[in-house]
């Protein structure tokens, strides 16, 4: 038997532990995926979590997310490389969301807008009430 | 020897799981030295992002949960 609770000293919350990924590309939809795993780090709805460490096949982080109550990956575009990323490392306690599904257009030397941003935190935090 | 480090600030839980570790350890008669690793740097370095861990030769192998000592047993052989 596991006691699941996380630890009083934790410095995430003692709450559900939910890990939260942002596509690390180049176009806009990162930049927004970025702004959005930050913002719901800041509110304390999760704790934005290394992509790259997962990517890059890393024994301890990996252990970290399969540990994880729930993994929210945040996509950019239909190439899925964060959600491909998770699936590498063989995690199974994961929610996705794409950028791109909700009427943002995937581009360039775009700047993203604050709505942008808070439109996906919104449907972030759906998905994890949800989960 | 294997090197067993505790990863977290000191609360009830990370003791608890510094116990089961050493229960454990101690049921498989295996040499091993154990280290509490309470500095938050130190802990992030490792990866951790949820405590209490532990970690067995510098591999972390649960993080945010105490299991029990069977459980630890099978993670140290």
């Amino acid at each position: 038997m596991t006691q699941q609770t996380s630890c009083g000293c934790s410095t995430a919350a003692a709450k559900k532990k939910v890990l939260v990924y942002a596509c690390s590309g180049a176009a806009n939809v990162a930049e927004i995926a970025d702004h959005v795993a930050r913002q719901l780090t800041a509110q304390g709805a999760g704790s934005m979590f290394c992509l790259a460490g997962l990517g890059a096949g890393t024994p301890n982080m990996i252990q970290t997310a399969k540990d994880a109550d729930l993994n929210l990956v945040i996509d950019g575009c239909p190439q899925d490389c964060a959600k491909l990323i998770s699936q590498k490392a063989g995690l199974t306690n994961v929610k996705i969301i794409r950028v791109t599904d909700h009427g943002i257009e995937k581009a360039k030397g775009v700047k993203i807008t604050d709505e942008q941003v808070q439109k996906i935190v919104a449907l972030a935090k759906q998905a994890l009430a949800a989960a | 020897m294997k090197k067993l480090q505790i990863l977290g600030t000191g609360c009830a839980k990370c003791q608890k799981l510094a116990e089961h570790a050493k229960a454990a350890a101690d049921a498989l008669g295996i040499e091993y030295q154990m280290e509490k690793v309470t500095d938050l740097q130190q802990i992030m370095a490792f990866g951790v992002m949820f405590t209490p861990a532990l970690a067995v030769d510098g591999v972390v192998k649960v993080s945010g949960k105490v299991p029990d000592v069977e459980t630890i047993k099978a993670m140290l052989k």
